[in-house]
């Protein structure tokens, strides 16, 4: 599997939170390879391993399949269109930016943006209120193929950077999915301690919603939710962060299985892959969050891929931090024990 | 003309560095007109008419575009850089951008929306506050792959959309540049001079020195202009309005246009049933600041194609609008050849 051709095909696919299944599809496609897999209403992905195994434990590997953007609410009468917000939107970006409104058809529109002359203070960021989208288009034109209900995104498909590096739109968490994948990738043909079911979950985004009702569905006994987590910026303190190119950061919290957590520490140093802690003082803003108090309770821990300027059009991955991902999570299913 | 509005707006070429702007240019000039390159780089091209009229005219346009400098290599490897001309930071937070003449990938980021603070959340990055990321890890390894005063440019695919409307960067001022070679292609009645010129975003600096060479007595600036007719600008500060027609000022922050060339154009428009307006609010600027002024003083006047987010990646304007404003230079310069003025 070549992974960057993986998370290429991933990333340039629609998934705005409620509005998934282009995202769905891909990544369903992708899963079927290894898994049985289906797709539920919501858009959710399920995969379940083909030998499944009633005496072992049952493994959720999950990752969500959303991504951040925005939502048509209102069309002008001039023409243009007044949106809101799907996730957390960086509003220090929008201006000017171009984008694809997912209607009828795909229809590329710009972000308005008021020119200097009128500008009385460029140090401002707008509020939502006062974004409009400029689809080059009458109000009745626009209404032959927008609606309101319709997601807009900034399209930016995968560019390579120097040494492994990527940009590109939707890298969180399509890098998580691309990791599970690879992970499975690794464990065809071999025994795993646990029976293994993938989900990727929808709606994380705007509040960890898919693997809501994933979960519950799952049984589970363990869970890995693969998520990013912010890499370290030139403008960042180092101990807010991780780093690019150090592996997967495994997750240290309260509200996170420490028996899980010291087993996936004890996988990568036994197996000499590179990895760093991510220590969080409460919840994780992830998927763990909501899969750790299903039903009865799963143990649950976080595994993320260190990332550059989250929730932009140009997040930043490292092709190896996602191999690396997927190695620690194959032999964390490969593993019997906790030593080795 | 589109063909050549598309080319041109893809090619780079920050002020300063217009070298492959200039290039396209010179490649569709060969065996249409003569052509020099002066000393700052300024194509002044001159097209044999049928008749040699008593008076000289320049229609001038500018093959620069807004951008960046690399001005410094961080020990992380980003990159630190300066805006060339007047660019809204808030439209370069978050892009792609190529860097130097090897096209090298960046994007430019910061800490995430997650860890900003309330101020934080409010306030726009700063140019002095923003980095490149080109993936480099050491200042030793981006060394190789740049250098201090690279170009910086926009990534924006040039593209069609809505009715009729046309989004690329640089549309300011390669539609003036596209207009100007169309007008080249053709036979004209009388001989007159075309100058594609230099660093109009730093200062009007190019344009300086084209009139002076060409001593013109008539020049037309073609340009793209401010359109603010967005939903948040009150009727009268939209200045000017995309599918109204090509825009001719009486007064600017630089130039008090002819009167007589003002009011010519639209006699010519309303003559030819083009559709043409005027700016509302007295903004901007452009090369007409420096070529009214040069030596004696020129007659001057400057026809625009309305754009919105001039000076962004996204610049968008009108088909027609830019049609027309080809159609209206061309009727225009017969009637200042055919003595109406």
């Amino acid at each position: 599997m070549d992974i960057e051709k993986t998370i290429e095909a991933l990333a340039c696919e629609n998934g705005i939170s409620g509005d998934e299944f282009p995202a769905s599809a891909k990544a369903a496609e992708m899963l079927s390879q290894y898994l049985d897999v289906t797709v539920d209403d919501f858009g959710n992905v399920f995969g379940v391993s083909k030998a499944f195994d009633e005496s072992k434990e049952t493994l959720l590997l999950d990752a969500h399949i959303d991504e951040i953007g925005m939502i048509v609410t209102y069309i002008t009468d001039d023409g243009f269109l007044k949106v809101d917000k799907c996730g957390g939107l960086d509003m220090r970006l929008l201006l000017a930016q171009q984008v694809d409104v997912l209607g009828r058809e795909t229809v590329t529109g710009v972000v308005i943006s008021t020119p200097p002359h009128l500008e009385k203070d460029s140090k401002k960021l707008p509020e939502i209120e006062d974004i409009y989208i400029d689809v080059g288009m009458s109000k009745e034109s626009a209404e032959k193929v927008i609606s309101a209900g319709d997601r807009v995104y900034i399209n930016n498909s995968l560019i390579r950077l120097q040494n492994d590096y990527v940009s590109s739109k939707a890298l969180d968490d399509r890098a998580g999915v691309a990791a599970i994948l690879y992970a499975l990738e690794l464990l065809k043909d071999k025994q795993t301690k646990y029976n293994i079911k993938v989900q990727f979950s929808v709606q994380e985004e705007i509040g960890v919603r898919g693997a809501t009702i994933g979960a519950y569905k799952s049984d589970a006994d363990i869970a890995l939710a693969v998520d990013v987590s912010f890499a370290k910026t030139i403008d960042d303190k180092p101990d807010k962060c991780g780093e690019l190119s150090k592996g997967a950061m495994i997750g240290v919290a309260p509200s996170l299985s420490r028996e899980v957590s010291d087993k996936l520490i004890s996988v990568a140093k036994c197996n000499n892959i590179p990895y760093q802690i991510e220590v969080m003082g409460g919840n994780t803003g992830t998927d763990a969050d909501v899969i750790g108090i299903t039903k009865a309770g799963i143990k649950t821990c976080t595994v993320s891929i260190p990332l550059k300027y989250m929730h932009t059009p140009v997040e930043v991955v490292s092709i190896a931090d996602i191999e690396n991902t997927g190695k620690l999570i194959a032999k964390f299913c490969e593993t019997e024990e906790k030593s080795c | 003309m589109l063909e050549n509005l598309k080319n041109l707006c893809e090619l780079n070429g920050i002020s300063g560095d217009e070298g492959s702007v200039r290039d396209y240019i010179i490649n569709q000039l060969d065996g249409k007109a003569e052509y020099k390159i002066d000393n700052l780089g300024n194509i002044i091209a001159f097209k044999k008419g049928a008749k040699t009229p008593d008076k000289k005219v320049m229609i001038s346009a500018h093959m620069d575009e807004v951008g960046g400098l690399v001005t410094y290599i961080n020990q992380d490897g980003t990159l630190k850089f300066e805006a060339v001309g007047g660019v809204d930071p808030r439209v370069v937070f978050g892009r792609r951008v190529t860097v130097g003449r090897n096209n090298v990938n960046g994007v430019i980021g910061s800490k995430a929306v997650h860890m900003l603070n309330d101020d934080e959340k409010k306030t726009a990055v700063k140019f002095e506050q923003m980095n490149i990321d080109i993936g480099c890890t050491s200042k030793e390894q981006a060394e190789e792959c740049v250098s201090l005063g690279d170009s910086v440019c926009f990534c924006s695919e040039y593209c069609l959309f809505g009715d009729g409307k046309i989004k690329g960067k640089a549309i300011d001022d390669r539609a003036g540049c596209a207009i100007m070679l169309k007008l080249i292609e053709q036979e004209l009645q009388y001989d007159t001079y075309f100058t594609f010129v230099v660093q109009e975003e730093i200062g009007l600096r190019g344009a300086t020195v084209a009139a002076y060479s060409v001593e013109p007595d008539y020049a037309i600036v073609l340009e793209a202009t401010t359109a603010a007719d967005v939903p948040n600008a009150s009727d009268e500060k939209q200045v000017c309005k995309l599918g109204n027609g090509p825009v001719v000022s009486f007064m600017d922050r630089h130039t008090v246009y002819s009167k007589e060339l003002y009011e010519l154009c639209f006699d010519t428009a309303k003559e030819h049933s083009i559709p043409c307006q005027t700016k509302t609010m007295i903004a901007g600027g452009n090369d007409a600041g420096a070529i009214h002024l040069s030596k004696g003083g020129v007659k001057t006047c400057a026809i625009s194609v309305p754009c919105r987010y001039l000076h962004s990646p996204s610049c968008v304007i009108d088909k027609n609008d830019f049609e027309n404003t080809y159609e209206l230079t061309k009727n225009l310069l017969d009637r200042i050849f055919n003595n109406d003025i």
